[in-house]
């Protein structure tokens, strides 16, 4: 039989690892210039276009 | 972003108006009644020997305002205008939006009218507020879910920007700590008593409590962070990936902090231990957000120069910083020892409350109103100014005060004569700390004169006509 503490402790294991595997996956897996386009999402709906074209060159 | 989307999406203003101007108005009646009490404290007979005008009544009452109705409205209001920006989409079930202000008000309402008549459940801090009011704050939030997830299903962009991730966890945990902590078996329409019992009363209570600090303060308020401190200089956040790993940690290690509140009681020891480590490791990813905030200025420095809102922004992430390194210090049980039960606690409230979550809802809000008013600008950038080192001064005095009469409290109290008796009575501690809270009291004066200030500026923003006031020219 398990008892509550084993459980607790897979528990702990498994966010542990869900934690270590979301710094890899950001980190090692994912590609940068998808980061870039969303990290822009506030600036994405400007009605002043003039603004978004100087945003856009600050960031290469 | 490879072409510019000129995009006229029709937004629903409507409940973003209204949140943003009642958090101003909450903001000076809740920081107006802390300004009250602060006076009592200092000049007892102010409660004129009425019952509900006592300290002990209007104490709670000043918490909900401050934390609920000022704190709440802005992140109602500025939840609103995030989600429908960057997903692209106006408010899915927008009556149902008009509800949630309708009924947030009412129980702002409820809280004004019967915390000064003594009724509600005393015992649990911000959550004073009786049962009835309770249901009414279930049904407001859970219809808050509906439309701020409602909003993020029928959105247009392909991804939740990370504002919105902040958002979503405060709205969920905090649905989930309410209607936990507020469990409670009625015996009329005005008493009820909590189904829990004892220690296990109290833990359920503290990890409420604690929680709403980490998900309504610090959850919400860092939503607001990641969407209005870009916005504000211009630039996207300094680091996307931080934020992701920022967000997942928070919430991982919050929920088990809240412990440390409880530390030398009833309160199994080891539980209390944990609840220590959980709070020091916290100071990590805080710190990450605090920098990934600050640093997103890198390389715009000089706007802090010109631009009194992005100031308010970055000095609320610095307060952010330091009530973050100060909170895991004093949730160490040596260090705790010395600081529980002083006024050393109140100040650190008050260093995270007026410096990390008024400041940047100040910020937020100065940015939001002439968005949602079509206009260019506030009416007086300068007055902005004035608000800013009106407040910066009023919080520095604060928690100054309250450091020094802490620590002076804690060591007074601890202190044993060689034959083992106390050195101090009580009393002598209290006239050692009475200076303290004449300084506490003008540094609150400073912080309402402030929103009084801003107050005015909002007034005539609203009032100005339709795109009257210009947007200030941008410094090459």
């Amino acid at each position: 039989m398990m008892d509550i503490a084993t459980l607790h402790s897979i528990f702990t294991v498994l966010v542990f690892v869900g934690f270590i595997g979301l710094v890899v996956w950001l980190f090692v897996l994912k590609r940068k210039p998808d980061f870039e386009e969303q990290a822009n999402l506030p600036f994405a709906d400007d009605q002043k276009p003039k603004q978004q074209q100087k945003q856009e060159s600050d960031h290469e | 972003m490879s072409q510019t989307k000129s995009l006229n999406v029709d937004y629903n203003y409507t409940v973003v108006r209204l949140f943003a101007v009642t958090t101003v108005m909450w903001g000076i009646v809740g920081m107006g009644l802390g300004v009250l009490l602060a006076a009592q404290l200092y000049w007892p007979a102010l409660n004129f020997d009425t019952a509900w005008f006592t300290y002990s009544r209007l104490r709670p009452l000043h918490t909900n305002a401050v934390i609920f109705a000022f704190g709440t409205s802005a992140l109602f209001a500025t939840s609103y205008y995030v989600v429908q920006r960057t997903c692209q989409v106006r408010l899915f079930a927008e009556k149902l939006a008009m509800f949630t202000f309708i009924g947030w008000q009412a129980v702002i309402i409820a809280a004004v009218i019967t915390l000064p008549m003594g009724i509600g459940n005393s015992s649990k801090e911000y959550a004073e507020l009786e049962w009835p009011i309770d249901i009414l704050i279930a049904v407001v939030w859970v219809s808050y879910a509906v439309v701020f997830f409602g909003t993020l299903v029928k959105r247009n962009t392909s991804h939740i920007y990370v504002a919105n991730w902040f958002y979503g966890g405060f709205i969920i945990t905090v649905a989930a700590l309410h209607i936990v902590n507020s469990m409670a078996v009625p015996v009329s329409f005005t008493k009820s008593y909590s189904v829990y019992a004892g220690a296990v009363d109290a833990m359920v209570q503290w990890w409420y409590g604690h929680n709403a600090v980490g998900f309504l303060l610090t959850a919400g308020f860092l939503g607001m962070m990641y969407y209005f401190v870009p916005k504000q200089a211009g630039r996207p956040v300094y680091s996307y990936r931080l934020s992701v790993v920022h967000f997942w940690a928070l919430i991982a290690l919050y929920i088990w902090a809240g412990s440390h509140h409880l530390h030398y009681t009833a309160l199994p020891d080891w539980t209390q231990s944990v609840g220590m480590v959980m709070s020091v490791i916290l100071f990590v990813p805080s710190w990450g957000g605090m920098i990934n905030g600050i640093m997103t200025l890198s390389g715009a420095w000089h706007k802090l120069k010109t631009d009194p809102i992005l100031r308010f922004l970055i000095v609320s992430l610095s307060f952010y910083g330091m009530s973050t390194f100060e909170g895991p210090m004093m949730a160490i049980k040596s260090v705790n020892a010395l600081s529980h039960y002083t006024d050393w606690t109140v100040g650190h409230v008050h260093s995270g409350a007026l410096g990390w979550v008024a400041m940047v809802s100040i910020g937020a809000i100065y940015h939001l109103i002439p968005n949602i008013y079509n206009q260019g600008r506030m009416y007086s950038i300068k007055l902005i100014n004035t608000h800013f080192w009106l407040h910066t001064i009023g919080v520095v005095l604060y928690i100054v005060a309250m450091w020094i009469s802490g620590i002076m409290q804690g060591m007074m109290w601890r202190a044993v004569n060689t034959d083992g008796t106390l050195t101090y009575s009580f009393v002598q501690s209290l006239e050692a700390s009475y200076p303290f809270y004449l300084m506490r009291f003008i540094g609150g004066c400073f912080v309402v004169t402030g929103m009084l200030v801003m107050a005015y500026n909002v007034v005539k923003t609203i009032r100005a006509k339709d795109g009257a006031l210009e947007p200030v020219a941008e410094a090459a």
